[in-house]
């Protein structure tokens, strides 16, 4: 639950007194002109910025939740938190340890697998950095697919996908809501999740929401 | 499930640890700087009396085994940097004194890989058939004041993490606080190769830079949960 969230810029006010409830199968759509601080808002319920006032509570099987982050998955935009250096293999196995999943290979192998990454010739000791804008956007959605939180933060995730990979993003989504996990989503391409959004907040440019 | 913080700890020194050894350039090149470094102090300096070597090994010594370190500290971060993989951590219910342990193990490994052989090859260069100069006990002091100059590099790194003007504030910041750690590690390492084990200063000296590592150490953990919530 998000009450009266506020974030003040310097002395630019980003957004006002903004509150949604979202709940488990529950998709919010954030939007908003460009610069106007959807982003942002995401950053402060990801905790990576603190909010100017207002609160962020989350409780799950009705226990407040200390520390949100272990309920949460975060993908930022035009980023994708990978190590590029790295292969697919060593990046997915490392987020998700420090989750404390412990995951063998074939569990990797099959979280790669809808995304058209489990060839040997992409994920083993392929970097990172040698994928296209639209396979590491991939790769990090397979980040977000293995991991058990509820929660998702999702900016833009479509960012540089082709139209298979937003089918497969489009029902990972769908499978995620209904296991009753709740999402946060930007995108200014709302076409393939239009049946599953259930609620929408505008933040405006003037600052309120 | 729940990640302990040691479980976190061995997997963030695993990854820093991949990190360096997939990017090879960054393991390789301090210890190529010091190396070569040695080399030009030794033409340079010529042939030494017996009573300078000494102070010489160890002057040029430490003062290169410094400016290696600080070239790997000053890029400790880097790896995280890239793809926002740092901002992704930070939304991560790690807690934040694994991380600092883990990039300061990964700062005593690869520092010790700098420093080792920076003194075994300062010591071949300037040693002659009458006086050996390395020592298992200057190592060891050496060791410790990487301990010491390992918590602050991970601190400032971490400090200066989202500064615009990183490259310049790093040094202004590392090169001050170093020094009571460099005078008390050079001090004692001569008084240990000159006098020897017995002199009565190299305890006040072995202390002092103890002290250093224990302040810097704790400082560390203390203030480095406090830098990551404001970076």
């Amino acid at each position: 639950m998000i009450s009266n969230l506020s974030f003040k810029f310097r002395h630019r006010r980003l957004f006002n007194d903004l509150s949604l409830t979202a709940g488990p199968g529950d998709l919010w759509h954030i939007s908003g002109p460009n610069g106007v601080g959807k982003s942002t808002f995401l950053s402060v319920v990801a905790g990576l910025l603190n909010p100017s006032s207002g609160e962020i509570t989350l409780n799950l099987a009705s226990k407040q939740i200390l520390d949100r982050r272990a309920h949460l998955e975060y993908l930022p935009a035009e980023a994708n938190g990978l190590y590029l250096k790295m292969d697919s293999v060593q990046n997915l196995r490392f987020w998700s340890q420090l989750r404390g999943l412990k995951l063998d290979d074939s569990a990797i192998f099959a979280a790669l697998e809808p995304w058209g990454l489990n060839h040997p010739l992409l994920r083993d000791g392929f970097p990172i950095e040698k994928y296209s804008t639209g396979m590491k956007r991939r790769l990090a959605l397979a980040r977000l697919d293995l991991s058990p939180v509820p929660g998702w933060l999702l900016d833009e995730p479509l960012y540089g996908l082709d139209q298979q990979a937003i089918t497969v993003f489009r029902e990972r989504l769908r499978q995620h809501l209904s296991r009753g996990g709740f999402a946060l989503l930007i995108s200014h391409d709302l076409e393939p999740f239009r049946d599953l959004i259930t609620g929408a907040k505008e933040i405006s440019s003037r600052g309120s929401a | 499930m729940k990640a302990t913080t040691w479980s976190q700890y061995l997997t963030l020194v695993r990854q820093g640890l991949r990190a360096e050894f997939v990017d090879k350039e960054r393991l390789i090149s301090p210890v190529l700087f010091s190396l070569t470094m040695l080399v030009l102090f030794a033409f340079a300096l010529g042939d030494l009396d017996q009573s300078l070597r000494i102070r010489v090994y160890l002057a040029e010594t430490f003062l290169t085994a410094l400016f290696a370190l600080q070239m790997s500290f000053s890029r400790l971060f880097e790896p995280d940097r890239q793809d926002r993989v740092f901002e992704l951590l930070r939304t991560y219910p790690i807690s934040y004194t694994s991380l600092f342990l883990a990039k300061y193990s990964l700062v005593l490994i690869l520092g010790s890989a700098t420093l080792i052989p920076t003194m075994l090859f300062g010591a071949f260069l300037h040693q002659s058939a009458n006086q050996q100069l390395f020592s298992w006990v200057v190592l060891g002091i050496g060791l410790l004041a990487l301990a010491g100059l390992g918590a602050l590099g991970v601190l400032l790194s971490a400090l200066t993490l989202k500064a615009q003007a990183r490259q310049i504030i790093y040094p202004l910041l590392y090169f001050p606080m170093t020094t009571p750690v460099l005078l008390a590690a050079v001090q004692s390492a001569r008084l240990c190769l000159d006098v020897g084990l017995g002199s009565p200063e190299l305890k006040s000296w072995l202390g002092l830079l103890a002290a250093f590592d224990i302040i810097y150490i704790t400082l560390g953990v203390l203030l480095f949960t406090e830098l990551m919530d404001e970076s």
